[in-house]
């Protein structure tokens, strides 16, 4: 039994989605995807003098017509696709509550898996919490599995602080096959943390595609006027606040600083970013955001 | 603007305790986050100082404003329309001599008295009273502001105690007739409410007091010839007191007693072989807020020998009467009565007989017949059951009702208003009255002749009537406030105030009901004078730590032309709710943390 959102009408919809790369990989089966290597799709790639032992059905004869030399024509080759999808299992994830912010993340790890399932493609659930666990999912084929990412991902509790880069490089080790990585988190980390963590990606050569969660609560603080001792969910440190309108302003526009900050950091990386606030319609997110940044064919 | 209930008022200082809730709530509530990222920096405006800077929002004000409003409210507050004809009534009982820094209640009342009569403009008009002896008008006819004053300077306190009065119904009756504005009571009583017409001002401030709360004279035994005083005094305090008490007599002092009162309790003292003095005085030494109950006055009992004028159709039956010691007895026939001089005798014992008038004298009935002015008689009862007898009284005292059972006796129903000592289960077989200050008894059964021990239950009771009657005399004195009946005065008698004033008597029977100041009043008869001791009989005057409220209930008195005063509280109201819906708009989101 799927949860919610995961109707027969969403999942159809869902199917009609690819995942889009900016690099090439090398699959391990005959896929979707260009690889660099040359193979034997449809689309023509190049041309090579021609050697004995080719096979002749490539000889392109109106070359030879003209110019009385033999050319071999050259495909591409095209690859199935290894999709690694990173969700932050952190304690911030289960702010103000695990089913208002790691259960809307959670639902778009499933769908990206969905997507990736559907096309006959790999797909490898990496759940980021305490550095020093690692706690990655075997790699899933065929849209059957998409029950076992959902059991996977829903069994884990989001706790603990988490290292980004850290905890990438754990999961990272045990990577052999690049492709596309997705990256789920709320971010809020400090700015060295989250660039060191995307450039332990990016080393990996992976097409990096960044989804920032945040809840409504961290977008809009429902506190009262007054003194305040906030305490960090992660690290349990506490910080003496005096929250009236004026500290709501500063909030609210640190915290489109630091979100610009992600942005622009991701921009200049080739890495496809986008926000997602939990009151949002997942559908919504699904099929408008994610397309237009072009995340989607 | 004036307020009715005041006390309310008083709700005002406890609005500092509004600040409590912002003051717990200013400890900082602890909330968790997702991170403290965006919170890096701690905001100086929680303040450099440890504690911080107590910052209030627009709520508390508008709260303070609310409670503000509805304290003044409940003070119910009204705005004053100028009075034109108003009454003053002032209390003038004992209680108002009590000195509030050097000034007495009464004097406070009469400023208050003035500030009144100086509000109310050269126009108006009023009406002065004064509580006791009774509620009555001061002058008969309607006064200028002006002429007001003057007769207001003129006014002291009586020694008298508060007069029983429902002020409410008597001065609301008293507005709506005479068609006064307003009826302001000036008295020491502090107000429960307030009416539009009535208005109780309250001087002075509960306070600690002591009192000689009675004194008496008398003799040691009922035939010896030394005297004994008996005085009580009363601590109307919080704690105990040593106080000295000294007798007086002749003006010096005679004798010095210490002793130690408890808080709220009394305490006695007798003062035995005393000289023999005209009066007595005995004094307390306390520096406390009422000077008046310090003194009480007595006066010794009238003879020693006890001159009795025994009246009987059987005199043989009384002469054993003389074998108590110290009473002398005059036996006359009935018919003899009218014949002789009466005014020596202490008491007249009418045995089987009774005059057609009641005497000069007190007076003892022994079965009269039935023709007399006091009883009607039942039929006879032999050997009648005592069912019940007052106790304590000094008529029943050391008496074994067990052997007290009389041969014969008729029971007795009285025509006059008096007490029944004893019953039988017929009716009562002594009865007892007092009028114009003499004591009159009635016996339905015959206590003579006088056996001693052979019958000791009638024997002792028939030397507790002689002593009944011995100090009913004068020996304890009388309230201020109760008349004084003098017998027998001729040509030239006058009476001598304690004040000093100088009273001529009529000849005859006289009544003087004035004895609004306590002391000794003097019946000077030429070469022989009569002194009555007259006191502040009266705790509750003494008790002043909490004077009884004066109640005054929200009804409409219907006094007046119009209703001098306009209540605003409604408004007060009305602004409170409005405030009150403004502080639903105000008040923020309640403070959501953190679940799960």
């Amino acid at each position: 039994m799927l949860p919610e959102p995961f109707t027969p009408q969403f999942l159809s919809q869902l199917e009609t989605l690819r995942l889009r790369t900016r690099k090439e990989f090398l699959g391990s089966h005959t896929g979707n995807y260009s690889s660099p290597r040359r193979g034997t799709s449809l689309e023509f790639a190049d041309y090579r003098r021609y050697a004995p032992g080719d096979d002749l059905r490539y000889l392109d004869w109106g070359i030879y017509a003209r110019t009385d030399r033999l050319y071999i024509k050259l495909f591409r080759e095209e690859v199935d696709l290894f999709a690694y999808i990173f969700v932050d299992a952190s304690a911030s994830m289960a702010f103000p509550s695990p089913k208002q912010k790691f259960l809307p993340a959670s639902h778009i790890a499933t769908a990206f898996s969905y997507v990736v399932l559907a096309n006959h493609d790999h797909v490898k659930l990496h759940l980021l919490g305490n550095s020093f666990t690692h706690n990655a999912s075997p790699f899933y084929r065929g849209r059957r599995r998409i029950t076992d990412c959902i059991k996977f991902i829903t069994s884990s509790i989001p706790e603990g602080p988490l290292e980004l880069a850290t905890a990438l490089a754990e999961h990272l080790r045990s990577l052999r096959r690049p492709g596309k990585a997705i990256l789920i988190s709320d971010f809020l980390m400090p700015a060295a943390s989250y660039q060191q963590g995307l450039n332990v990606l990016r080393g990996f050569n992976l097409d990096i595609a960044v989804i920032q969660v945040l809840t409504r609560q961290e977008v809009d603080p429902p506190f009262s006027d007054g003194a305040l001792r906030i305490v960090d969910s992660e690290t349990n440190a506490e910080i003496g606040f005096q929250w009236d309108a004026g500290a709501r302003q500063d909030y609210q526009a640190k915290l489109a600083q630091h979100n610009s900050q992600i942005r622009s950091f991701c921009h200049q990386s080739g890495i496809h970013y986008s926000l997602y606030v939990t009151d949002r319609e997942l559908d919504d997110f699904i099929f408008a955001t994610l397309p237009a940044i072009r995340l989607f064919k | 603007m004036e307020f009715l209930n005041p006390a309310a008022l008083y709700g005002l200082l406890a609005l500092p305790l509004l600040l409590i809730p912002y003051l717990i709530r200013r400890k900082p509530k602890r909330v968790i986050f997702s991170s403290l990222l965006l919170f890096t920096e701690p905001v100086k405006r929680a303040g450099g100082r440890p504690l911080g800077r107590l910052r209030l929002p627009l709520i508390f004000f508008l709260q303070l404003l609310l409670l503000t409003l509805l304290i003044l409210a409940l003070g119910e507050p009204v705005f004053s329309l100028r009075a034109s004809n108003i009454a003053i009534v002032l209390d003038n009982s004992a209680s108002m001599q009590t000195l509030e820094n050097q000034q007495t209640r009464f004097a406070l009342a009469q400023e208050k008295a003035r500030e009144l009569l100086a509000d109310l403009g050269v126009a108006g008009k009023v009406d002065l009273y004064l509580t006791a002896p009774r509620l009555e008008k001061v002058r008969g006819a309607t006064l200028e502001p002006a002429e007001a004053a003057g007769v207001l300077a003129a006014l002291t306190p009586y020694d008298l105690a508060d007069t029983p009065i429902d002020y409410q119904s008597v001065l609301s009756q008293m507005a709506k007739e005479r068609k006064y504005d307003r009826v302001f009571l000036i008295t020491d009583h502090p107000a429960a409410g307030q009416t539009d017409t009535l208005r109780v001002i309250t001087v002075g401030q509960p306070k600690d007091n002591f009192a000689v709360s009675s004194f008496s004279i008398s003799h040691a035994s009922l035939v010896g010839p030394r005297l004994e005083a008996t005085a009580e005094v009363a601590n109307f305090s919080t704690k105990d007191e040593r106080i000295r008490v000294a007798l007086r007599g002749g003006g010096a002092v005679i004798a010095n007693r210490e002793m130690v009162v408890a808080a709220g309790k009394t305490a006695q003292t007798t003062f035995a072989g005393l000289p023999a003095y005209p009066y007595y005085e005995v004094e307390i030494e306390a520096r406390d807020a009422l000077p008046v109950d310090n003194r009480r006055f007595a006066v010794p009992p009238v003879a020693q020998n006890l001159r009795i004028l025994g009246v009987s159709p059987r005199p043989q039956a009384l002469n054993s009467l003389r074998s108590i010691a110290g009473v002398s007895l005059d036996l006359i026939a009935p018919q003899e009565y009218d014949k002789i001089d009466r005014s020596g005798y202490g008491l007249e014992i009418f045995h089987y007989a009774a005059p057609p008038v009641l005497p000069g004298n007190p007076a003892l009935f022994v079965l009269p017949p039935d023709d007399n002015p006091l009883v009607d008689l039942e039929k006879p009862v032999s050997r009648p059951a005592v069912s019940s007898w007052r106790e304590p009284h000094p008529l029943t005292r050391y008496i074994n009702f067990a052997l007290f059972r009389p041969a014969f006796s008729r029971p007795l129903r009285p025509r006059i208003a008096g007490e029944s000592i004893i019953e039988s289960p017929a009716g009562p077989l002594v009865f007892a009255a007092e009028r114009r200050g003499l004591r009159q008894l009635v016996l339905g059964f015959d206590i003579f002749p006088y056996l001693g021990r052979e019958n000791l239950p009638v024997s002792v009771f028939t030397l507790n009537l002689l002593e009944w009657f011995f100090h009913g005399s004068g020996a304890e004195g009388r309230a201020t406030g109760a008349p004084l009946t003098f017998s027998y005065t001729q040509q030239g008698n006058f009476l001598l105030t304690p004040k000093g004033d100088k009273i001529t008597l009529k000849p005859g029977v006289n009544n003087f009901p004035a004895t609004y100041f306590q002391g000794i009043y003097q019946v000077d008869r030429g070469a022989q004078r009569e002194l009555f001791a007259v006191n502040l009989k009266n705790n509750n005057e003494s008790d002043l730590r909490q004077p009884t409220p004066i109640e005054l209930r929200d009804v409409s008195s219907g006094g007046g032309r119009v209703s001098a005063l306009f209540s605003i509280w409604p408004y007060l109201l009305l602004i409170s709710l409005f405030l009150l819906l403004v502080e639903w708009f105000v008040n923020p989101r309640p403070l959501r943390t953190r679940s799960g």
